[in-house]
């Protein structure tokens, strides 16, 4: 299928060399190779955090104790499933995205510190060593939540390499944070406004904000923690006058924006996907911008509905009331996201199948969310598979679904290879059904008085946890036809030149993958850039494929380039 | 065709379609909402009543929401898809003030309304109620233990003989604090009374949890916190810890063993409060009471296992007082065995100086790993003598038929 588009006359495919392997082994300061060395580490921790999911879900065929020795082993389990999936997997996942593009999609050479950027990730490998050494020696196993007076007079020394690892990522988000920022803040190309900037960078800075001013919580949390582990100190144990409630409140003050530190990148990626897929531009640009920071802002005033069951109870309903507040926001985006496909051009490649499967799942997650703010209705849910089955739905059904559309949409800007659209689709139908059957029941088993964090269970429960089993490992096999895509087409994939996708943001403007510095001369950025199907964004393209060649256009057999964005009745 | 097309082409036709489409997504959430009962347990408490019919409305409202967008993006998908060969863009619409502006405000009046329906059935659920019935609960890793109250004046319904009711030892204490508290491993009410838990933890934080009267509450370590309900179902309802306590959190639970009778933690509601007495309060007070007179050792020890004094709970099993713990020896039928573990020392010897030496009498296959509990008020983990007596003559009593 290495089919390479024939270039129109006079227009050959511009190519750089790639980087090559050793190149992303070692400290570099190069913007692109950073994104990518936090996408494949992240990726690495992402499977072993999946066959934790596994064996998790391995010993819940059965509502007895049997494939784990004892429950600590179980609770070891999960905590580092959590642990590794949300600090070693999301998380920097997203900051990859953002290494590789916010700088290309600026227009800039390279972020705003580079040295910084390269360190911020090399804290990361030693934080993964450290948890997977604590894993196998130690066993932390208070939960990623890791609350007191468990995680401090009833833990292990796992607990402790624990809380240095979270240290040591808490960290590393923050430079990475504080570079977005000043990235976005200075490097803009002229001519480029806020508002002119793609909603992706806008996802990032809000979410660059949020890190810089909820993190240093979690990492002052961690110091008491650690303290009252191995100084003796008694800041969460009440025998010595210290409040195990006053950990709850620091750590949600960071787990809480945590959650929009994992999905609004997400989000960004989803908006940038289904405009360009669509051939439309963006529904409401401004409001979904600015519904960004507002999710930014009021999402730290919700932290407190994590402690419904054990917050004062007068002090519950403040917090019920800007936990519903902060639905209006999400509600835009999903709303102006169903605004951009409707009467568009919908392409059914890889990325949009993930882009729309988003908005079909992590709409359960809005919905459930809103039910979970409801006090009295948390009150019976919490703590239960509901609460699982609500956070998978955004942090799977939203931010998974919206890396693997990025993965679809930018492996050919960062390779110079489309992936395998075939396998895509696989992989996507699979990923769907698995997401929906394994995680859709666990609402009903949660309100049915199923605890989450237990191996032993009641066994009416059991024909449940076997159906939402199965359904796991299917989305467990998924997994494996992306990665295979994703290696295989690194040699076998399409050569896709500079702008497969005919997109109009700045990152398409230049080769395939970019040279050094990114960009052959000074890019020119287009006013808007998602000004699909007018006359001017036609003319855009069209320069950029004199400039660059011509591209592939994969989700079509034909060998010869398409005609580029016709001009329709709107215009 | 775009949505301003569709518009040019006839607004009625589009209005049709909406109050139509609208009609049908409304009527898809309140037939989703019938699904309730299905997606709940039994509704034993006045307060699951209330919860429910909340639930019932936000999954009306949650279903349309989802049958609206995920209707919108079936329609997109088969309405907008790209056909063959068409390489165009779709019209250059950026946005539209008055679309945005109806579905702002129409999410912020739907969480409006919840907000303050929510908020009417907390105020209700938290209300005080009259006559409660006031039981102490405490958690301790892995077992729950109820305290309930004597007070002077139910002393004539417990069936005592009139010897002990004025037996000086019994009148004291009635006198001095106006109640003698005695300890069951199971929470027993009736149909209709309010009950009033109150919670404390005697390691880390637990979460007590009946799925069936739809309350939950934590336990926090260093506080005392509190919880109300009223059951209106008569049964047993499983009672659970919903927050992670450690390797035996999922044992600290109610269960059923293999010849089907109830261990662990549960919820038991009589029919009525005849029943409930006659039962389960009448027997079990009368007993404690009786023991001020009688100050038997066994029920002593047994009400202090219960209690959670001691964290004995948090390693052995034993199924008197269903406890599941597996980390150290099984304590069933240790009557039978404890004078055959070493020579030379009878069985209660055996037992005494387990509790005070444990380093010294490690079973074969256990770690050592139990606290060492001592005779003297200074010493750490203080265990005065009267109760380790009490304690082992009630693990005497556990032996076999």
């Amino acid at each position: 299928m290495a089919t390479i588009t024939r270039p129109l006359p006079g227009s050959l495919p511009v190519t750089v060399p790639h980087p090559r392997l050793n190149e992303y082994l070692r400290w570099s300061v190069d913007h692109k190779i950073i994104g990518v060395q936090y996408m494949v580490t992240a990726l690495f921790f992402f499977l072993f955090g999946g066959t934790l999911a596994m064996l998790i879900r391995w010993e819940l065929l059965t509502p007895t104790l049997d494939l784990m020795a004892d429950g600590s082993a179980y609770n070891s389990l999960f905590t580092m499933h959590a642990t590794f999936m949300i600090f070693l997997w999301i998380i920097p996942v997203l900051a990859g995205f953002g290494n590789f593009l916010v700088p290309l999609m600026l227009g800039a050479k390279d972020m705003a510190f580079p040295w910084l950027n390269a360190f911020a990730f090399w804290l990361i490998p030693p934080a993964g060593v450290l948890l997977i050494l604590g894993y196998f020696a130690g066993q932390a196993e208070a939960g990623w939540t890791s609350y007191p007076p468990l995680s401090t007079l009833f833990s292990g020394d796992g607990q402790t390499l624990w809380a240095l690892a979270i240290h040591l990522l808490g960290l590393s988000s923050i430079l990475g944070a504080i570079n977005f920022i000043v990235t976005v803040k200075n490097m803009r190309p002229e001519g480029m406004g806020y508002f002119q900037m793609p909603l992706f960078v806008w996802a990032i800075v809000a979410t660059s904000i949020i890190i810089v001013m909820a993190t240093p919580f979690l990492t002052g949390g961690l110091t008491l923690l650690l303290l009252d582990r191995v100084a003796g100190t008694q800041f969460f144990n009440p025998a010595g006058g210290g409040d195990v409630l006053l950990w709850q409140n620091v750590f949600w003050f960071y787990s809480h924006p945590a959650v929009y530190i994992m999905v609004l990148p997400a989000f960004g990626i989803i908006s940038e996907v289904l405009s360009v897929h669509s051939r439309k531009p963006i529904f409401g640009y401004r409001a979904i911008a600015l519904s960004s920071m507002a999710i930014a802002l009021v999402g730290f005033t919700v932290w407190a509905h994590h402690m419904f069951t054990s917050l004062t109870p007068e002090l519950r309903i403040p917090f019920m009331i800007t936990s519903m507040i902060i639905a209006v926001p999400t509600g835009i985006k999903v709303f102006s996201w169903l605004g951009t496909i409707w009467g568009g051009k919908i392409r059914f490649t890889s990325a949009m199948l993930f882009a729309l499967g988003f908005l079909s799942m992590f709409v359960i997650g809005g919905i459930s969310g809103v039910m979970l703010a409801a006090v009295p209705f948390d009150i019976h849910t919490h703590d239960t598979y509901f609460v699982v089955s609500h956070l998978h739905f955004v942090l799977y059904g939203g931010s998974v679904f919206g890396i693997y559309a990025g993965f679809y949409h930018w492996y050919p800007k960062i390779t110079g290879r489309l992936m395998n659209e075939r396998a895509g689709k696989i992989h996507f139908f699979l990923t769907y059904v698995g997401f929906f059957f394994t995680f859709f029941p666990q609402h009903i088993v949660g309100m049915l008085g199923m605890p989450r964090r237990v191996a032993v269970y009641a066994p009416e429960f059991q024909s449940w946890n076997v159906i939402i089993s199965i359904a796991a490992f299917v989305l467990g096999i998924s997994t494996f036809v992306f990665l295979v895509n994703a290696v295989m087409s690194l040699s076998r994939g399409r050569i896709s030149g500079a702008n497969p996708w005919r997109a109009l943001t700045l990152e398409w403007a230049t080769t395939s993958p970019p040279p050094a510095h990114n960009f052959i001369g000074d890019p020119v950025p287009f006013k808007n850039p998602y000004g699909y199907g007018t006359q001017a964004s036609h003319a855009y393209l069209e320069a950029i494929d004199q400039r660059y060649g011509v591209s592939a256009m994969p989700n079509t057999d034909v060998t010869t380039p398409a005609p580029t964005s016709k001009l329709t009745s709107g215009d | 065709m775009n949505p301003s097309n569709t518009n040019r082409s006839g607004s009625s036709v589009n209005i049709v379609w909406i109050v139509v489409g609208g009609f049908a997504i409304i009527l898809g959430g309140v037939l989703l909402s019938t699904l309730t009962p299905l997606l709940l347990p039994t509704e034993g408490s006045a307060e699951a009543q209330q919860v429910d019919a909340l639930f019932r409305f936000m999954l009306a409202i949650g279903g349309a929401i989802f049958l609206l967008v995920n209707g919108v993006l079936a329609y997109s998908i088969i309405r907008f898809r790209a056909r063959a060969n068409d390489y165009s863009d779709g019209p250059p619409i950026q946005g539209n003030t008055t679309l945005e502006f109806v579905w702002t405000l129409i999410p912020a009046i739907i969480v409006t309304v919840v907000t303050i329906y929510a908020y009417s059935v907390w105020v209700n659920i938290r209300s005080v109620k009259e006559n409660e019935q006031l039981v102490n609960v405490t958690g301790q890793r892995f077992a729950w233990s109820f305290t309930y109250n004597i007070t002077e004046s139910e002393l004539s319904a417990l069936g005592l003989s009139p010897e002990v009711t004025t037996d000086e030892r019994v009148t004291s204490r009635f006198a001095e604090g106006g109640s003698v508290p005695f300890n069951y491993p199971q929470l027993h009410t009736w149909v209709g009374q309010p009950v009033h838990v109150e919670l404390q933890t005697q390691d880390v934080n637990h979460a007590f949890w009946i799925p069936g009267m739809r309350i939950k509450q934590d336990l926090l370590a260093g506080r005392v916190t509190d919880i109300r309900f009223t059951p209106i179902e008569p049964g047993v309802y499983r009672i659970v810890c919903a927050e992670l306590c450690g390797s035996g959190h999922g044992d600290m639970a109610g269960r059923v063993d293999e010849l089907g009778n109830l261990t662990g933690a549960w919820l038991v509601v009589h029919p009525d409060e005849e029943t409930f007495l006659r039962e389960f309060y009448s027997p079990e007070a009368g007993t404690t009471v009786a023991t001020l007179v009688e100050e038997d050792p066994v029920v002593i020890g047994r009400q202090l296992l219960i209690s959670g004094t001691y964290p004995c709970a948090g390693c052995h099993v034993l199924d008197d007082l269903s406890w599941s713990s597996v980390i150290g020896p099984n304590l069933n039928n240790i009557g039978n065995r404890a004078a055959t573990r070493v020579a030379g020392l009878s069985a209660e010897e055996y037992i005494h100086n387990s509790i005070r030496h444990p380093a010294d009498y490690v079973v074969g296959g256990y770690s050592n790993l139990m606290p060492q509990f001592n005779p003297e008020p200074d010493q750490p983990n203080y265990m005065p003598e009267e109760h380790l007596d009490a304690i082992v003559a009630y693990l005497l009593t556990q032996q076999e038929g």
